[in-house]
């Protein structure tokens, strides 16, 4: 029985700090995005206008390592069973994702834009290379940060 | 190239359905496959244990007497066997050649394992200061092996454990909640198990001695010994010691048992691990 109950803590916990730490991490990543609105990032090698004038290109590098909950690696290991998706990872890679990004982002906050963005992601923590387990996962994004000159 | 800033609205990356729900949905399906699995094995191991021929039972015996085969004759264990052998004398029918042995152990309990094996802690003697306490102990675990529970409960482990490891692996917390709520309903039969080996014993120790004082001596007094925590190993496959008590004595007047003098412990017992 008290094996249950320890059970039972443990998945309200994970559910319970889990839920409140991905809401609010979900709001500072909308908060901060709408902030980097006009900085773009993307994947192409070369987006600039023939006639654009090059102050200065740097690489820029974000990463991040966000854990699971109980509640959710529990909830994972269930879908093991049956299959298919495994929905209670998804906001996790997804904000490990974003947040990568935002990071890169703020290493260049004065930049017109990201060029040949990549993002990777890997899994880390004593239980990384084990078959049917996730301890963490970190994603790394990074690209190229062009200045433009001024013009006028 | 002009560029656009625009706020994206959806997230296509993320379900959102509830996960809760999501939960509930497998649990439900996970414990309903255990617990078909669960009676299926439990019939199962009922018919095989049944059929069970002495012979095999010995082999398994066989496993554990390496554990504590290495006992030493001491008088204390000489005069546990004598009392076993007494007991045993009084049974209509005897299939294995069973051995009491004394181990030392910090738990106020005895083992009945298969093979006809009698284990008694040490500390478990500490608890008992009549013979006829004691026989009253031993004749207990007789009766499991009259009620084959000890192969029953074997049997079941056994089963359930090569399930859960060949299927999850042994460090899956999926396979930790399966074998922490298959315990928790093996303890229910158990603790019936356990109420019909208290009922043989009452009965053997009445045939033995021909009355049956110092049968609820050793629950009285765990029970008021072990009132402060009731999360003991003891505890957690037995039933609690006080409703043994109730239940023994209900018994007791029911048959019409006699209470006698009781036989004081040899002085053997004493200190048994000098």
């Amino acid at each position: 029985m008290e094996q249950l109950i320890i059970f039972a803590v443990l998945i309200t916990l994970g559910y319970t700090a889990g839920t409140i730490a991905e809401r609010k991490h979900y709001r500072s990543i909308n908060a901060r995005e709408s902030n980097f609105l006009n900085l773009p990032a993307v994947t192409v090698k070369n987006a600039l206008d023939e006639d654009a004038e090059i102050e200065k290109v740097h690489l820029v590098l974000g990463s991040v390592v966000v854990s699971i909950d109980y509640f959710k690696r529990f909830l994972a290991g269930l879908r093991n069973l049956f299959g298919g998706e495994v929905k209670s990872y998804e906001t996790l890679v997804d904000r490990a994702r974003r947040e990568a990004v935002l990071r890169m982002k703020e290493k260049a906050e004065r930049a017109n834009i990201i060029l040949n963005l990549r993002i990777e992601t890997s899994s880390i923590g004593q239980s990384a290379n084990k078959r049917q387990a996730l301890g963490s996962v970190e994603a790394i994004a990074y690209g190229t940060a062009v200045y433009l000159k001024k013009k006028g | 190239m002009k560029y656009t800033p625009r706020e994206l609205k959806d997230n296509v990356n993320i379900s959102w359905t509830s996960p809760l729900k999501e939960l509930f949905l497998l649990l439900g399906g996970v414990l309903g496959i255990v617990l078909l699995v669960y009676i299926a094995l439990g019939f199962a191991v009922d018919v095989v244990v049944k059929k069970l021929p002495a012979e095999i039972e010995k082999d398994l015996g066989g496993l554990y007497s390496g554990m504590y085969e290495n006992t030493e004759k001491t008088p204390a264990g000489l005069r546990l066997q004598q009392i076993l052998d007494e007991l045993v004398k009084q049974l209509p029918e005897r299939e294995l050649q069973y051995k009491a042995r004394l181990v030392h152990g910090s738990r106020a309990n005895a083992l009945a394992l298969p093979g006809g094996n009698v284990i008694i802690f040490s500390a478990l003697i500490k608890e008992i200061d009549s013979e006829n306490t004691l026989a009253f102990v031993l004749a207990h675990e007789l009766g499991h092996f009259a009620n084959r529970d000890h192969l029953r409960g074997l049997g079941r482990r056994l089963v359930l454990l090569f399930f859960s490891v060949a299927l999850l692996g042994t460090d899956s917390s999926v396979t930790n909640f399966i074998m922490s709520s298959v315990i928790n309903v093996e303890m229910k039969f158990s603790q019936r198990q356990e109420k019909m080996a208290d009922l043989f014993a009452l009965d053997l120790l009445n045939r033995r001695y021909g009355h049956v004082s110092g049968a609820t001596d050793f629950f009285e007094r765990m029970s008021k010994k072990e009132k402060m925590s009731h999360i003991l190993y003891y505890f957690t496959t037995h039933p609690y010691p006080e409703s043994r008590v109730g239940i023994l004595n209900e018994k007791i007047k029911e048959k019409g048992y006699a209470m006698k003098e009781k036989i004081p412990l040899n002085d053997s017992f004493k200190s048994p691990e000098d």
